[in-house]
């Protein structure tokens, strides 16, 4: 069932989520982008529809909504532990299909991977629901289609954005009770991208061949990747956490343990105490990110990891293309193989 | 509210014995038996975590031999007995004892590598009768640091046991000298699947001990190795310790070889 | 016919007296050093039809035409209209008479490195604040040099002149969002000033020894840091080249706000006005400062200006600088 609503109208349908929901979307930051007069596009708390960025691709995935930067796991004071309060809200996060599709990458590895799942992600995840924003024309770099990801049905609503009016499909009745009974009715499925500028061709073999892992492709990553780590923190699928105690400056008794995302590219990662550590030239670091979303993750889970968003290639400062990546490895292993 | 598996749990220090300059081993209460092999994380909060696998079990409490190498452990070597220190786990596979059983074992263990295997010796010692042979190659850094001196005394007089020193220092009155990878020959090997081989230690040393068995016929399947990797979680989310699709809190530490040696890093 | 020139009038058009008798040269200024490409056709006809085919690039980036004979003073002047208007009219300057060349020479070209428009590490627009500036102060007889930098590597060398105005911005921490990956605290450490360090996982920033570079932004992966969208201002003053003690400029007012930037410039014309010794020819601000002190200078040049709360104000400024001396020397006689 679709509706068709003026700008204003769905504004005023936003006053009304509001009410229920925390609104999460796209949002400018005006002149915050990284280099001067520039903005910065991410995941924030939006109150009203303009202020949801749909002509633009975000730099920041919205995986921030499921899974914070920065999450207090507890707080302690001497042999007490306490949980941070439970929170209560419900969200509702605009996003693409390609997004949502991503996030079942987390929801994955967070909810199901391992014996027992995540208490933190199972409680704030369970609050959230998706409105898909309709993609009819892909941004550069994206290649959703190549790792079929380009069409999902795992969203509440659908929108589809334009600079006159919006039109909305809603699949769960729940939201009905938002529509006033002005707003007309129409058909309304919304559509996908079904090609992309970028096309990637992913090696679909079972066993990756041995002589992959140390195939000089991997070289000339050493020198130009500098290990900033944006390819992991931008994408939707990275899930990569550091667990940290801190105590308080003014009270070293008292303190909290809190994790926060960590990047395979980083220096530290993979240290150990005692001064081991592996991976410690960036072209194994490369190796090993590329071939975790396109191999080893579907290994375990038995789809691709990556869902072809295209934010590490728009973020790397050195240009490094990771879809441009795939298809030399995809050739590497043709070669490899026969 | 779901449980939450990441909230540790306080366990008494019952024990502490100082093995060599930097380890000791700490008996710390714990009330129900985990599987050899496996590991928890262990916190002092405020500190932070760390993984440390399991030296001892015993009824009612476990060993753990800890190095004072990172900052927990620094914290930990601090503590007196009757401190508390805080516990999540067990995690991890662990051995399989049920796979030795008839089996010609060898356990080859480096430097503090050998204390995941000392309840393996320590179950054989007490249970000889469910083992074929057992023989023991042990092979540390310098006579400073041998761990367990007492314990593998003890094992000496029921097992084949090799102890060598990669260098003696002038202080060392053992027979061996060198490192372990060159007494692998004086192991005598069984037929192919009448045997079990664990290799423990370093990751170099895992790599070139397991070469050594390999090139002397034992064939990769038969070659168990535990694997230590930086661990955060314990619970297959952080990513840390992740190598191709294994991730080693999960399906590890202890892998067949013939997993192990296809898992790059 | 013999020439009869007024050498005055010839060198506050703009123009220079050469070394070749009958020949002058005349600098085309370009504020910013913003130009169009367009204008390059013109430039072109100028050198070849009136001058000697020769274009010099100048240090202060403008054109300087050479070989021109002064009776086609009149001419070329007419010629370079297109100039005037997109250049200087265009941008807000007031210049009466057009066809008439540039009404005065003696406050130089406003420099500036690329700015924002294309380098990454640049804080401001610094074509537009050179034309905003440009349009403040000139046309004016006295002789002051500014230049802008988009930020504290200081491309255009701004440490040269009488003001360069330094790019900063102010960093802000969103602490929920940082990674502790330390690329922002081993560059500022390796680079800059070490203004931050890690704390407990997360980031300390000194701000007393932050110079608001930026290049904490630029290196975070999270957008943990992001700028503050107010811009701010380093005002370096009184820096020179020349014969009588050459020396770097000084830090006047860190943390200034754009309005400050330019009524300080205003205000140094009041003070030149006041102090100038009209006993000499030309007397250069650095040199009027270095007779009257940096107080009295520091008093007129923030008179009537309300100061943006951050900006912070010199105590005190020595500048150093050389001063020629034949002490240094072995040997007196000259070799
Ligand atoms: C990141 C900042 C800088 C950049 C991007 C930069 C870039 C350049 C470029 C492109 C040139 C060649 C100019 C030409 O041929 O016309 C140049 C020349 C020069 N630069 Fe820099 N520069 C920077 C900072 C500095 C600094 C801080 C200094 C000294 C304090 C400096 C001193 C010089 C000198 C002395 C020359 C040679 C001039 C000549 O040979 O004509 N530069 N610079
Ligand atoms: S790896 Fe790159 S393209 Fe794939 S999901 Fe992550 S950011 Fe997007
Ligand atoms: S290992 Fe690397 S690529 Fe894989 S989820 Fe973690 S950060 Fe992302
Ligand atoms: S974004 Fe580019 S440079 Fe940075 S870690 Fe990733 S591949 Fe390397
Ligand atoms: S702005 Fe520059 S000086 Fe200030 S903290 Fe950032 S990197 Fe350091
Ligand atoms: S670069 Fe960003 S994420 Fe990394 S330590 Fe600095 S503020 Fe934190
Ligand atoms: S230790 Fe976190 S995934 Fe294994």
């Amino acid at each position: 069932m679709g509706w068709k609503f003026t700008n204003t109208a769905f504004n005023d349908l936003f006053a009304g989520l509001t009410e229920d929901y925390i609104i999460l979307a796209p949002k400018r930051f005006v002149n915050r982008g990284r280099f001067s007069d520039t903005d910065l596009i991410r995941y924030d708390e939006v109150k009203k529809s303009d202020d949801i960025i749909w002509k633009e691709k975000s730099t920041f995935s919205p995986k921030e909504a499921v899974f914070p930067v920065t999450q207090t796991l507890f707080y302690f004071t001497e042999e007490a532990f306490r949980e941070p309060q439970p929170e209560e809200k419900q969200y509702l996060v605009f996003l693409r299909p390609c997004d949502i599709n991503g996030i079942r990458r987390p929801d994955t590895i967070n909810l199901k991977n391992g014996p027992e799942p995540d208490s933190y992600y199972a409680n704030l995840r369970k609050r959230v629901r998706f409105v898909m924003i309709e993609c009819t024309e892909s941004f550069d770099n994206c290649f959703c289609v190549s790792m079929k990801s380009n069409i999902t049905s795992d969203y509440d609503m659908a929108v589809r954005l334009t600079d006159d009016k919006v039109l909305l499909e809603i699949k769960n009745d729940d939201f009905l009770r938002y529509i006033r009974s002005d707003i007309p009715k129409i058909e309304f499925r919304p559509e996908f991208v079904l090609e992309n500028k970028i096309k990637v061709n992913v090696p679909e073999v079972d066993e990756m061949p041995a002589g992959v892992y140390e195939h000089e492709m991997w070289n000339e990553y050493k020198s130009r990747c500098i290990a900033c780590g944006r390819c992991n923190t931008t994408c939707v699928t990275c899930t990569c956490h550091t667990t940290n105690d801190i105590f308080y400056d003014d009270n070293s008794l008292a303190g909290e343990r809190r994790r926060t995302w960590a990047s395979c590219h980083v220096d530290g990662f993979t240290d150990m105490a005692g001064g081991i550590s592996f991976r410690k030239d960036n072209g194994s670091r490369m190796r090993f990110k590329v071939l975790h979303k396109i191999y080893d993750y579907r290994k375990r889970f038995g789809e691709h990891m990556c869902v072809g968003c295209g934010r590490c290639d728009d973020n790397c400062p050195e240009y490094i293309s990771y879809s441009g990546c795939i298809n030399t490895l995809n050739k590497v292993i043709r070669e490899t193989v026969s | 509210m779901n449980k939450n598996p990441l909230i540790p749990k306080p366990h008494k220090i019952i024990g502490i014995n100082r093995e060599t300059d930097l380890e000791s081993t700490f008996r710390i209460e714990m009330d129900t038996a985990p599987v050899m092999g496996q590991f928890y994380m262990v916190s002092i909060p405020r500190i932070g975590e760390m993984p440390i696998s399991i030296s001892g079990i015993g009824q009612g409490w476990i060993d753990m031999t800890i190095r004072n190498v990172g900052k927990v452990s620094q914290a930990v070597h601090f503590l007196d007995m009757e401190s508390t220190l805080f516990l999540r786990g067990p995690y991890g596979n662990g051995f399989c004892l049920e796979e030795f059983k008839g089996q010609h074992l060898v356990i080859a263990a480096g430097g503090s590598g050998i204390a995941p295997v000392r309840p393996i010796v320590e179950y054989y010692y007490n249970n000889q009768h469910e083992i074929d042979k057992l023989d023991l190659l042990f092979g540390f850094k310098t006579p400073d640091a041998i761990m367990f001196g007492k314990d593998i005394k003890r094992w000496k007089e029921r097992f084949k046991t090799i102890l060598t020193v990669d260098d003696a220092c002038g202080i060392w009155d053992g027979e061996c000298v060198g490192l372990i990878t060159g007494y692998v020959k004086d192991i005598k090997l069984s037929e192919y699947d009448r045997m079990d081989v664990i290799i423990i230690g370093p990751p170099v040393m895992i790599k070139f001990t397991a070469a050594e068995f390999i090139k002397r016929g034992v064939s990769e399947e038969r070659i168990i190795v535990s694997m230590e990797r930086r661990m955060s979680c314990g619970l297959g989310k952080c990513g840390h310790c992740k190598i191709g699709e294994h991730y080693i809190c999960l399906d590890g530490p202890v892998f067949r070889y013939n997993d192990a040696f296809k898992m790059i890093d | 016919m013999t020439l009869d020139v007024n050498t005055k009038a010839v060198v506050k058009n703009a123009y220079r007296i050469t070394k070749h008798r009958g020949k002058t040269a005349l600098r085309i200024r370009i504020p910013g050093g913003y130009l169009k490409a367009k204008h390059f056709d013109l430039l072109k006809e100028i050198a070849e039809v009136y001058g000697d085919g020769i274009v010099h690039l100048t240090t202060r980036q403008g054109f300087e035409i050479s070989g021109i004979d002064y009776s086609s003073i009149p001419k070329v002047n007419s010629l370079i209209n297109p100039l005037l208007q997109d250049l200087e009219i265009d941008i807000g300057v007031i210049i009466k008479d057009t066809s008439n060349g540039y009404p005065s020479a003696g406050t130089r070209n406003i420099a500036a490195c690329i700015g924002n428009r294309v380098c990454p590490f640049a804080n401001y627009n610094t074509t537009a604040l050179a034309q905003r500036i440009e349009k403040e102060i000139y046309p004016n007889d006295y002789h002051v040099k500014v230049a802008l930098t988009g930020c504290p590597n200081d491309c255009i060398k701004s440490r040269m002149n009488d003001f360069g105005i330094v790019g900063m911005v102010e960093p802000q921490y969103d602490y929920q969002r940082c990674i502790g990956c330390e690329a922002c605290v081993k560059n500022c450490k390796s680079n800059v000033t070490g203004a931050l360090s890690l704390h407990k996982g997360k980031v300390k920033r000194d701000a007393r020894r932050c110079i608001g570079c930026g290049e904490c932004i630029l290196k975070c992966p999270t957008a943990a840091w992001t700028r503050n969208p107010v811009k701010f201002y380093d005002i370096l003053i009184m820096g020179r080249t020349g014969k009588k003690n050459p020396r770097i400029a000084e830090e006047f007012i860190q943390w200034a706000d754009e309005d400050v930037v330019i009524k300080v410039i205003k205000n140094t014309y009041r003070f030149i006005d006041e102090h100038i010794d009209k006993t000499l020819p030309k007397e250069h601000i650095g040199y009027i400062v270095d007779r009257t002190g940096y107080q009295v200078f520091r008093d007129k040049a923030l008179e009537d200006i309300k100061l943006n709360p951050e900006a912070r104000i010199a105590k005190n400024i020595q500048w150093g600088g050389f001063r020629y001396s034949s002490d240094v020397f072995m040997s007196d006689k000259l070799q």
